[in-house]
């Protein structure tokens, strides 16, 4: 049987849940529904009511309920994967496929229905008048807009996070999932190795945060999991660095666990590169950083399309599923596969890189991405705290100019979907270290605030009378000044400020 | 100093008054990074405490917020936290709310008797005023925010009753707009009185964000990140003209402004780093006694005020008594919270250093069975 994972995205009344069903049984693959899933979650102890009452209200949540949101998130991806990995499924809610990050060859389908055609349902169920249909379902599509946003930061009507959008006014639904059927068959989704092992490090990465939530001395602790083969990585804030050892208990005893990382920290660097140098400059650069702001350093390694031998050819790579089934695909599969390979073979330092950090007690996650710009945003985890990321040496075997295009078209998309700073290694001193140029600015600076401070006391008297003065003229002038003067003062002096905090790593 | 300068609101500032001054600004900086607000509400009655007239503390408080404004808006706008389209819409009405403000300022400046005090002409009657708007407003949200932090609810700021908010969620009055960045679609007569009311206390009291910042987050249902850029990159036009405003009347003292920033952009720092180090809860309930503090801090100077202009009577010799007590009471509430958050934030600096930040287990087991650790 093939390892299908389909999720369809549904509106209120919109036939997505039918849909999904008949996909289900058209596939042979079980059908699960948001609905069970959630029941499931409040039967183990998450307040999931409380979480979404939370969200529905505008407010912000709290830290205890942002824990149980993160448990919660943990117990849908936990769920997902197992059933993805025991055959396969169909599930049906809101947000599904984002509840399993890195996870490729998922087919992701969102369900719509006429707004008209959708009222008309609403008032024939509901038994309610035009308008309450209207303001119900509006409703219940910001309820769920703010979920989206709040559970994985993204926007649930965008479609660039689904492969297909499927209108039901003019296609039944047992015609609607026909072709869908075909759609899931294609190569594109059919799960591979690789996706299979993202899918069991999604599924030890959510065990594990489930088991901190379960333990009661670590219930309340906001701590991240990640998982890469059977070595996982947790990060918790400072003030619960009491229970650390607590933490590193519970997921020493998951099943499936063979080492366990984790580290204090507030934040998260992101430091991409193509090939690591530990004994490089800007490690040690990234570690000044990083302990100022007590964040821990996640190592990524970018592994561009074609970056690998062409033509290899490893049986591993094959995809999940009778080979006879899926004759054709072996050619698709070429890149990614010639890619893997040469990325699975080689460390390019990072073992290296990552034992500094964890000297330094800064390490953070590691893993390898092979792909491009879309590979590397699809494993993102765009709720994460990440104060900053670092692009260094990315598309090495690109023409210079090429190469520098594609790591500054990179970044934009990193800035764009985290929304935090992106740099290149070559900014790092500039804009968050503190070298020769900035005491020199720091210097000049502070004597500049000085003078103004000086020149303003000495003369002062002239000064108020001057801003006080009930000429019109004078008044005018005055006001300009101000305009002008204060603004710039706040500029010069708080570059001066920013400059000795950052001289006295307090940053 | 020239008689007319005194005469007009200024006060002599001498090192100590420089200091104090200086200080003012470092407190309401750790406040504004700590919190999220502006620090104001702290400032301006601190500056009023001072003997600075009413008028010139808030006039001067505008103009400085102007300035750290920009700073902060910038940063936040590197990182697409700022709704331009929602502060735009919110500036509308909050141009009028601050235009609105200073001139009530006007009025009731020039409207009363002197009997001594500052010697400022009005300036009981101002000071008054500005006392009456910040005891009125401040003290809802001191005690909004005290309640649900010892009944243990949600919510990382203060806010209006839930009554209010689903009301007012509730209005669906068209024409709805929707603002882009912060991903919310909002009755433009919501916005527009928020904004208004925004201005107006901004204009009185020198405080915007305390209704701004929760508006948008209770009313609007914008993320904490987006309405915190989105109100410091409304501070900035409220505060420009704020500060023209009040400057054109000749009610900004550019040393005050000076030496508040002297304190502030360092204070700031270390409030934001405080955050990362002291418990939501702490942060909550230390913010909402701070305002009650300085809510009653505001009552006492009322009580002299009130005396000055004839409202009650008693021996203006206990002037000088209720005034070092309103003044010793808001420097004891502000000094202490920036003392505890300074303890939290040298406690975390000092630890971070001792804490074995990596733990590092693997298998095979050591002999004991236990996974074999390492720790940095």
């Amino acid at each position: 049987m093939v390892m299908q994972i389909v999720c369809v995205s549904r509106g209120t009344y919109g036939g997505g849940k039918e849909l999904a069903q008949k996909l289900a049984q058209n596939l042979g693959i079980p059908c699960l529904s948001r609905e069970e899933v959630t029941d499931a979650a409040t039967r183990s102890g998450i307040p999931v009511g409380k979480v979404e009452m939370a969200v529905m209200r505008p407010r912000p949540l709290s830290e205890q309920l942002a824990v149980e949101r993160d448990r919660f998130k943990a117990f849908v991806a936990a769920t997902l994967a197992e059933k993805a990995l025991s055959g396969g499924v169909v599930y049906h809610g809101r947000t599904g496929h984002l509840a399993l990050p890195g996870v490729s060859r998922v087919l992701r389908i969102r369900a719509i229905m006429d707004a008209e055609r959708r009222t008309a349902l609403t008032m024939q169920r509901l038994n309610v008048s035009r308008a309450q249909a209207v303001r119900y379902n509006e409703s219940v599509d910001e309820d769920r807009h703010r979920w989206a946003r709040q559970l994985y930061n993204v926007d649930w009507d965008d479609p660039a996070h689904y492969d297909v959008v499927v209108s039901l006014d003019h296609i039944g639904i047992a015609n609607a999932a026909s072709a869908l059927v075909a759609m899931a068959q294609l190569p594109e989704f059919r799960p591979t190795p690789a996706c299979k092992k993202t899918l069991e490090d999604v599924l030890l990465a959510a065990r594990c945060r489930l088991a901190v939530g379960d333990e009661p001395r670590t219930r309340r602790v906001d701590v991240r999991v990640r998982a890469n083969g059977q070595r996982v990585f947790a990060t918790y804030p400072p003030r619960d660095a009491a229970v650390e050892h607590a933490i590193v208990e519970v997921l020493e005893r998951v099943e499936g666990v063979e080492a366990v990382q984790c580290t204090m920290a507030s934040t998260n660097i992101l430091w991409i590169e193509e090939r690591f140098h530990p004994d490089g400059p800007v490690l040690g650069q990234i570690l000044e950083i990083a302990a100022k702001w007590n964040a821990a350093v996640e190592l990524l390694r970018l592994c561009p399309h074609g970056a690998g031998a062409p033509g290899d050819d490893e049986p591993e790579s094959e995809p999940v599923s009778n080979a006879a089934e899926d004759a054709g695909i072996l050619e698709d599969e070429s890149i990614e596969r010639a890619s893997r390979s040469d990325c699975s073979k080689t460390d390019s330092g990072m073992t290296d890189t990552m034992s500094r950090l964890l000297q330094a007690g800064r390490a953070g996650e590691r893993r390898t991405v092979c792909g491009d710009a879309p590979e590397l945003l699809q494993g993102l985890d765009r709720t994460a705290s990440c104060s900053l990321v670092v692009v260094g040496n990315v598309y090495l075997d690109r023409a210079e100019s090429v190469r520098k295009r594609m790591t500054r078209e990179l970044g934009a998309q990193i800035a764009e979907s985290l929304r935090v700073p992106v740099i290149a290694t070559n900014e790092l001193e500039e804009q968050y270290l503190f070298g020769a140029r900035h005491w020199i600015r720091l210097v000049g600076l502070g004597l500049l605030t000085a003078s103004v401070f000086v020149l303003l006391f000495r003369e002062q008297t002239a000064v108020l009378e001057f801003f006080s003065s009930r000429q019109l003229g004078h008044r005018v002038v005055a006001t300009g000044i101000l305009a002008v003067v204060v603004p710039l003062y706040a500029l010069v002096y708080g570059t001066f400020t920013q400059y000795l905090l950052r001289l006295l790593k307090f940053e | 100093m020239l008689p007319d300068l005194l005469q007009r609101g200024f006060i002599e500032l001498d090192l100590i008054q420089s200091l104090q001054v200086i200080a003012l600004g470092f407190v309401g900086g750790v406040l504004s990074g700590f919190i999220g607000s502006g620090g104001a509400f702290f400032m301006t009655p601190g500056m009023m405490n001072l003997g600075i007239a009413g008028p010139v503390a808030v006039g001067s408080n505008i103009t400085h917020k102007f300035g750290k404004a920009i700073i902060g808006s910038k940063k936040h706008g590197e990182l697409g936290h700022v709704d331009r389209k929602l502060a735009v819409f919110m500036l509308i009405t909050a141009a009028i709310g601050i235009r609105l403000a200073v001139w009530v300022m006007k009025l009731v400046s020039g409207s009363a008797d002197t009997h001594g005090g500052h010697g400022v002409q009005g300036g009981p009657a101002a000071d008054l005023y500005i006392s009456a708007v910040f005891v009125s407003v401040l003290s809802v949200v001191s005690y909004t925010m005290l309640r649900d932090t010892l009944r243990g609810g949600n919510g990382a700021a203060a806010k209006p009753s839930r009554r209010l908010v689903e009301f007012l969620n509730s209005l669906r009055l068209r024409p709805l707009v929707h603002f882009p960045v912060a991903d919310v679609k909002v009755s433009l007569w919501v916005v527009l009185v928020c904004g208004l009311l925004t201005g107006y206390l901004a204009g009185t009291i020198g405080v915007g964000g305390f209704i701004g910042v929760p508006a948008m987050i209770y009313v609007f249902g914008v993320s904490a990140q987006v309405a915190a850029g989105s109100e410091l990159f409304l501070a900035i036009f409220m505060g420009a003209f704020g500060a023209l405003n009040y400057g054109f009347e000749g009610m900004v003292d550019l040393r005050l402004v000076l030496l508040l920033y002297t304190g502030s952009l360092v204070g700031i720092h270390i409030g934001a780093y405080g955050t990362k180090v002291v418990k939501e809860v702490v942060i909550r309930f230390a913010t909402g006694m701070i305002i009650a503090l300085c809510v009653f801090s505001r009552l006492i100077a009322m009580v002299v005020y009130m005396r000055q202009l004839s409202v009650v009577s008693y021996d203006p010799a206990w002037d000088a008594y209720l005034n070092f007590t309103s003044k010793g009471i808001l420097y004891a509430s502000g000094a202490s919270t920036a003392v505890v958050i300074l303890w939290f934030v040298f406690r975390a600096y000092v630890q971070r250093r001792r804490i074995h930040a990596s733990i590092a287990t693997s298998r095979p087991m050591a002999p004991d069975g236990a996974m074999e650790r390492k720790e940095a």
